[in-house]
């Protein structure tokens, strides 16, 4: 009976083998643990068997039942994976097809200005809004630019009435925010500005600056350049480095122009450093003290420093623009491209 | 600014290169904008002298030359008649080059080999002002005195270089030769030489004019007396010097003002003497008087003008030109030398007015000094002596003020710089500037050279400093000494930027424009005469008509992007624009209120009504508003198609198709256009509501379908919202179908909505959901006579 046994096993396993189909599967299975299946009739018929074998032969019966159980399981799972596979091949579609949806992008002056916003408040420093038309006392007098000053005169400044003009810097935040908060103060306040300048390549007569102030005790002209070297690192490149070039603005006292070594070529030279290694990117200096005297701010125990960044030409500089007027035309073909 | 490095170099006692004139100007704040080189455009011409002509066998025009130019004799055959035996000429030999880039070869004329070119003053580029004779029309004939076979450039000292510099507006006296002459010697470590201003005083009868100044914007007037004047053309090296300024050389007076006028810095104006009656009086000019300028238009002046007149008539506009009948003439005898300040904004008011400038307006624009108005004035009268155009017989020198003093220490410069710089370099540099220093430890006492105006306090002494001991050797610091701050953006400005970033997320594309625009676009958008729109900013002094105003709205800006996108073949896309309108209170007296606007434009054929209103709606949903949405009376919206979105009963927001009439004004021929704007005050200056949470439903939701037939009036909003308000428990109701056709009666449709209900104690049981749907149906009934579908 034992050899019966395992002959059933060994045929009915080289059979399971063999077959590729579920339903041929099922009916062996039938054939064999089935109702009236081979196996199921040696079980049946243990009861021919002595008394002191049945647990023996029980057993051996029983483990060549669930050895060629499991088997059939076994294969059937095989099966039904070919078959869920075979299946999916056939869905298999065409993947380079589109079917987008468009995600829109913020222009990219204003992902330049995100990207400086976020450098600066990390650094503790706020944010301002500041008005756009504004008067000729924030915009000029209280930064130290006396009416006859040759920055007021109107071939420069869009004049609205004698007094109110469209501020043609965003240094009149400054003012306004002096005027509210005392020291410590670390501000920034990006915004747009005027000039009457006809539109061409590189001038159009809005733009966009960005002003920056800090004052507190002890603030020093390393302190500015410290700043903006960090900040220049930051926006362009790890190893940007900063050069101060005097310069003058009503404003601030001692004041520097400030380049950055070329993004482009590193400071070897290059057209859009136009050989030199560095490119003008804004203007700086330590507040004048008659600026802060003017907020009701003490110059003997602060001091502080301002810069004024554009912001469309750094967007330039770092997107290679060439012509100031494009990114106002608002053609989507441009706007696509960032 | 012009700087002829040879006009530096009289100043310097340094022999220098331009190159490093160039780097020494950048690194203390001048920038050179143009290097402009003199001569250096001619090679291979030399002085030739010409022994002997012939006549041409062939050509009657021509003549043979033989000229001898110093190491050999050539035959030059040349077309000119103005040469004659002796002659000495500017000989092109072969190979050379001249300034129109022509090189000159060894060429058969006619049958005679010419060796070379004769040449004229026209084709050497030379100026009048550098070689009497170079303006003739025919060979420049040389002065005799030049050495044969010398190179033409350094024979008639062509050779210069001058550099464009730009000025920075706190530094008028480097609008002068010697001013940044003193600097450029203070960053080379070089002496600066002043330039010579000793002068003989003769006895004369000649009785100096008084002067009376009735008028503060003259604050200091000075004059001399020069006698026995002789006209005549002033030497070489001052005519070339004023030519490379950009000054055309004229007589040897006005010659002498000029080139004060560039050297020192100092306008000068010269009177003649027999023309001036009784005396001088600096004044106001009264209302309608008038003056006939040295360029001979006559000018109506006004009273905020100041006047230079004796005691008849006006002489001269103060500061900015010359009265015709009181300029030097080439009979004048005697010159009275004016040295003065005016007041700078007066200058540039009069000349303004007048539409009238000068180099000398340019320069009082500027600003002069008292140093320069002394200064000045003796180097003319150096110079009258010098080049013997007369004899100084008056000279009348005025009280400077003190000079001021500021009292200051190395620890406050050092304190702003951040950095200690040695108390020996400060005090070196100062002094080399011409600042006297006192010392005593640490403090400091600085006497300012009444040139340097611009210097106020020890914080444009610490600038002084740096610029010459170098921004270079300042270290980067971080704020060591500062305060811990929180930085941010206010919640009104996140939520600007969260506006723009939804806007993106609906595939919109940030666009920019200009904050003005042209008034007619109010026309355009069909506003009515009454619309508030309409009163718009004006500017003044506009750039043009179509940028004359400021933007009230920003609807025609998008359109006019969209119509540029159209024009250019761009179809499909969406673009939003989030920018300031401006609202004034006319006449205005306070500055306008400046609104934070979005507006959105959707073009093309997949773009509906229900696109834009899913645009504003969503904005709104984003930020928790609650809403109402109407039909809209935009007149540039399709009457049709549009809404208005309200908040609390007011408009903040208008969208909707756009009107084809408007399309057309806009040059628009496309038709799926939808645009629309949206008020963000509303939404950004509310405070951030906190969100408090509801237990999620604990029982699963029953969804019902009903089709319900209305009259074609009623709204889908309206139905859903009765049908949400029938009982509590109805969650969503959402649209699938709208069916009007076949077993419809005309004049109605079938709205199909799937309704769900969201038990929150237990599970619904059919009878209860049968009676929920049985008070939907009672209230749509009574609502608006709505069936169910069969």
């Amino acid at each position: 009976m034992k050899e019966k046994i395992s002959q059933i096993v060994e045929r009915t396993m080289a059979k399971i083998e063999k077959l590729d189909s579920a339903k041929e599967l099922n009916d062996l299975k039938v054939e064999v643990l089935g109702k009236s299946g081979e196996l199921t009739l040696i079980l049946r018929s243990l009861k021919s068997v002595s008394a002191d074998e049945r647990p023996v032969v029980g057993k051996i019966v029983n483990d060549a039942r669930v050895e060629l159980e499991t088997a059939f399981t076994d294969k059937l799972a095989r099966l039904e994976q070919i078959e869920l596979n075979e299946r999916l091949m056939k869905e298999k579609i065409d993947i380079s097809i589109d079917r987008k949806r468009p995600i829109g992008k913020v222009h990219p002056l204003n992902d330049i200005k995100r990207k400086a916003i976020d450098f600066f408040v990390c650094m503790g420093f706020i944010v301002t809004d500041s008005p756009e038309i504004e008067t000729t006392y924030y915009n000029f007098d209280m930064l130290n630019i006396p009416p006859d000053h040759p920055a007021r005169e109107p071939q420069d400044t869009f004049f609205v009435t004698d007094n109110i003009i469209l501020r043609t810097q965003t240094s009149a935040g400054q003012i306004r925010t002096m005027e509210k908060i005392k020291p410590p103060i670390k501000m920034i306040s990006p915004g747009r500005v005027f000039r009457s300048d006809e539109a061409d390549a590189t001038h159009t007569p809005c733009f966009h600056q960005m002003e920056g102030l800090v004052v507190d005790k002890g603030i020093t002209m390393c302190d500015l350049k410290g700043t903006l070297s960090s900040f220049a690192k930051h926006f362009f490149a790890e190893d940007t480095r900063i050069r101060f070039r005097p310069s003058h603005f009503p404003f601030t006292e001692p004041s520097v122009e400030v380049d950055v070594s070329c993004v482009h070529c590193g400071g070897k030279g290059c057209n859009v450093c136009k050989g030199t290694g560095w490119i003008e990117i804004l203007g700086a200096g330590m507040v004048n003290r008659k600026v802060l005297l003017g907020c009701d701010i003490d110059p003997d125990i602060y001091t502080g420093f301002a810069f004024g960044v554009g912001l469309d030409r750094i967007t330039a500089i770092i997107h290679g623009i060439n012509d100031a007027r494009v990114p106002f035309e608002g053609d989507i073909r441009f706007l696509k491209q960032f | 600014m012009k700087l002829p490095i040879s006009w530096l170099k009289e100043y310097i006692d340094l022999d220098v290169g331009v190159e490093d004139v160039c780097n020494a100007l950048t690194n203390i704040g001048f920038e050179v904008e143009n290097i402009i080189e003199y001569g250096n455009d001619i090679s291979g011409v030399y002085v030739g002298k010409i022994v002997d002509i012939s006549e041409h066998p062939d050509a009657d025009k021509l003549k043979i030359c033989f000229v001898n130019v110093g190491s050999e004799n050539l035959t030059i055959v040349t077309g000119a008649d103005n040469v004659n035996i002796g002659d000495l000429v500017p000989v092109a030999k072969d190979g050379a080059v001249l300034p129109n880039g022509k090189v000159i070869t060894t060429s058969l004329f006619r049958g005679v080999m010419s060796y070379g070119m004769l040449c004229s003053g026209s084709e050497l580029n030379i100026s009048e002002a550098f070689v009497d004779g170079a303006s003739v029309d025919g060979i420049l004939i040389l002065d005799e005195e030049l050495r044969i076979g010398e190179n033409i450039v350094s024979a008639l000292k062509l050779k210069d270089t001058v550099l464009d510099i730009s000025i920075t507006a706190n530094r008028p006296d480097c609008h002068s030769i010697v001013g940044l002459a003193r600097e450029i010697a203070t960053a080379l470590n070089a002496k600066f030489i002043e330039p010579p201003i000793r002068f003989r005083l003769y006895d004369s009868d000649l009785k100096m004019p008084s002067v009376e100044v009735k008028t503060t914007e003259c604050p200091v007037y000075s004059r001399s007396l020069i006698s026995e004047i002789r006209i005549g053309k002033s030497p070489k090296w001052m005519q070339r010097r004023l030519f490379m300024s950009d000054i055309n050389p004229i007589n040897n007076v006005v010659d002498i003002t000029n080139y004060v006028l560039l050297e020192i810095g100092q306008p000068l104006h010269a009177f003649d003497y027999k023309m001036i009656k009784g005396g001088i009086v600096v004044r106001s000019a009264s209302k309608g008087e008038t003056i006939m300028a040295l360029n001979g238009e006559d000018y109506t002046l006004s009273q905020d003008m100041t006047l230079i007149c004796d005691k008849e008539k006006p002489l001269a506009i103060a500061g900015v030109m010359g009265g015709k009948f009181s300029g030097i003439t080439d009979k004048t005898k005697t010159v009275f030398l004016e040295s003065a300040r005016f007041n700078r904004g007066n200058v540039r008011n009069t000349s303004l007015k007048l539409g009238l400038r000068s180099d000398s307006s340019r320069k009082f624009e500027r600003g002069v000094d008292y140093y320069s108005v002394e200064f000045g004035r003796k180097r003319a009268l150096y110079l009258f002596e010098l080049l013997s155009v007369g004899k100084v017989v008056c000279d009348c020198p005025v009280n400077m003020p003190e000079n001021k003093v500021i009292e200051t220490s190395t620890d406050k410069i050092n304190g702003l710089l951040g950095i200690t710089v040695p108390k020996k370099n400060i005090v070196a540099i100062l002094n080399t500037l011409g600042m006297e220093v006192e010392v005593d430890g640490k403090k400091l006492s600085v006497k300012i050279p009444s040139y340097r105006e611009d210097i106020d306090n020890f914080t444009d002494l610490a600038e002084e400093v740096i610029r010459f001991y170098g921004y270079d050797k300042m270290k980067e610091t971080f704020l060591p000494t500062s305060s811990v701050t929180v930085g941010g953006l206010s919640d009104k400005q996140k939520k600007i930027e969260e506006i723009k970033d939804l806007l993106c997320s609906f595939g919109a594309y940030e666009i920019m424009t200009y904050s003005f625009t042209d008034e007619n676009v109010f026309d355009k958008l069909a506003l009515p005469a009454t619309d508030k729109r309409r009163s718009a900013i004006k500017i003044r002094n506009p750039i043009s008509e179509d940028l004359s105003v400021m933007k009230t709205e920003l609807v025609s800006g998008m359109l006019s992007v969209i119509s540029t996108n159209l024009t250019r073949k761009n179809d499909n896309f969406r673009l939003f624009e989030l920018a300031k309108v401006y609202e004034a209170e006319f006449p205005m007296t306070e500055l306008p209120d400046e609104k934070d606007v979005l507006c959105v434009g959707l073009v093309g054929n997949k773009e509906d009504f229900y696109e834009i209103k899913n645009i504003f709606t969503g904005v709104m949903d984003h930020f928790k508003s609650n809403y109402e949405i109407v039909r809209s009376g935009e007149p540039y919206l399709h009457p049709g198609m549009s809404a208005d979105l309200r908040l609390d009963g007011k408009t903040i927001a208008s969208f909707g198709k756009l009107h084809p009439s408007v399309s057309k004004n806009f040059g628009i021929k496309k038709s799926d256009v939808y645009v629309g704007y949206l008020r963000c005050e509303n939404i950004v200056d509310e405070k951030q509501k906190v969100v408090k949470y509801k237990p999620l439903p604990k029982f699963p939701p029953v969804e019902r379908d009903l089709a319900l037939v209305v009259n074609e009036d009623v709204t889908v909003g309206n139905l859903i919202g009765a049908i949400r308000s029938a009982d509590a428990l109805i969650g969503d109701v959402e649209l699938f179908d709208i069916y009007r056709g076949e077993q419809i009666e005309k004049g109605y449709k079938s709205i199909a909505l799937k309704i769900k209900l969201v038990p929150t104690e237990r599970t619904l049981i059919d009878a209860e959901i049968a009676v929920i749907i049985e008070k939907v149906l009672y209230k749509v009934k009574c609502e608006f006579d709505a069936k169910v579908r069969e």
